[in-house]
């Protein structure tokens, strides 16, 4: 699972342009959207194209998307459970 | 209504955002040199910055820079001219596309890939909401562009336009260009030039003409009528500004009309500096501006009347005249 955040992190800030954040600045359990990292819809797009592309996940209902994409930790545990490659 | 050139700004192969090129410019030898970037930070927060490949950061620095300069917070319109729009992100769409299929697309790559993602951004990001036009033309862009934001000005429509030409050169479509010969005697150059139009100012656009292949008379009738607009004639023209490079081809036309009017002691040219791209002559301009404002005639004593030819592809011409 610690590997599995840290992968995120990294995809997450080289998916989303994030130059001047670094891994070990991300909190696993902080909100992605709004507050912590600040993300907005898209990059909520951006994240389901990774989880499709990285993990052949493919996300059908939006609402799902809110539970998932929560934190790292959420998205951690939804990658873990449910990936196909 | 006379229409002036209040501020101009340049991010180029030369020091950006300066005018230190006019003393001590930076001499290239490769056949293909990206633009120098500044530090971007002062001009776009991180956020906004993250999703904006070179062409928009660019955009919005020179824009930003040139309308400070010329005093004005909001301008009535936004004219774009592009020769290929935002290229780079067209490429990696393109490449995901080809590499992954219609799957899995970025959606930030596809949202600014498109050839008017760069006078929406500067939009958006300044919450203009005036007039908001893209020219896109091929070597005759900047012209068109310029052209639309003079006559909408004479037309008192607008009190202000800023007027940018923006392009990027990939090292992809660099070697595409070149085997079909474009760059022959020159050398590939980025641009990144804004300028703010205003009915003030010290350097006045006294006329713009765009030229679908004109025969030798239509060129005499053109500049003719130019220098008689506002009373001068050919020979009270100081400094001519041409798209000159190193291809004989290229240079045939200039040589023509230097020979045609007598002005070959007076011709300058700017793509030495610059380099070429589809939207290079907006360094024209910007040449001649700096030639005007700083009262420095590299061809003379004197500068008042500045005429700024070019062709592309020896089809579409156009003749700018600037004149203080």
């Amino acid at each position: 699972m610690e590997n599995l955040i840290k992968e995120l992190k990294e995809e997450i800030i080289k998916t989303l342009n994030l130059e001047e954040v670094r891994p070990e600045d991300i909190d696993e359990n902080a909100p992605l959207f709004g507050e912590g990292l600040g993300l907005d819809s898209i990059d909520a797009l951006e994240l389901i194209v990774l989880m499709e592309k990285n993990y052949g996940i493919k996300l059908q209902d939006p609402n799902q998307g809110k539970e998932i994409f929560k934190s790292i930790v959420t998205m951690a545990e939804y990658v873990q459970k449910n990936r196909t490659k | 209504m006379n229409i002036y050139i209040k501020s101009c700004a340049q991010i180029s192969v030369q020091e950006p955002l300066c005018d230190k090129w006019f003393t001590e410019p930076i001499k290239h030898e490769a056949p293909y040199v990206r633009a120098l970037d500044p530090d971007y930070k002062p001009f776009i927060n991180p956020v906004a910055a993250r999703r904006m490949g070179l062409i928009l950061k660019r955009a919005m620095a020179t824009s930003i820079t040139a309308l400070k300069e010329a005093g004005i917070e909001m301008p009535d319109a936004i004219v774009t001219a592009t020769g290929l729009g935002c290229i780079e992100n067209t490429e990696k769409f393109l490449k995901a596309l080809s590499e992954q299929g219609e799957n899995c697309l970025q959606p930030t790559f596809f949202i600014n890939s498109t050839h008017n993602t760069i006078g929406s951004y500067i939009a958006v990001q300044m919450k203009c909401h005036g007039y908001n036009n893209t020219h896109v033309h091929r070597g005759i862009s900047f012209e068109s562009a310029l052209l639309d934001a003079f006559v909408k000005i004479k037309l008192e429509k607008l009190n202000n336009a800023l007027v940018g030409a923006h392009d990027e050169m990939t090292p992809d479509y660099f070697t595409l260009l070149n085997r079909v010969g474009f760059w022959n005697g020159g050398f590939a150059g980025e641009t990144a030039v804004s300028m703010v139009l205003a009915k003030e100012g010290d350097i006045r656009i006294a006329g713009v003409e765009i030229l679908y292949m004109p025969e030798k008379q239509k060129l005499i009738d053109a500049v003719n009528g130019l220098c008689a607009e506002n009373n001068i004639g050919v020979n009270d023209i100081d400094l001519l500004v041409t798209g000159r490079n190193n291809d004989d081809d290229n240079n045939k036309a200039y040589n023509e009309f230097e020979d045609l009017f007598n002005l070959r002691d007076k011709s300058e040219s700017y793509k030495n500096i610059f380099g070429e791209s589809f939207t290079a002559s907006a360094y024209g301009i910007y040449y001649a501006y700096e030639c005007l404002k700083k009262g420095i005639n590299p061809k003379g004593k004197n500068v008042k009347n500045v005429l700024i030819y070019n062709h592309y592809e020896n089809k579409d011409h156009s003749l700018i005249l600037l004149t203080c």
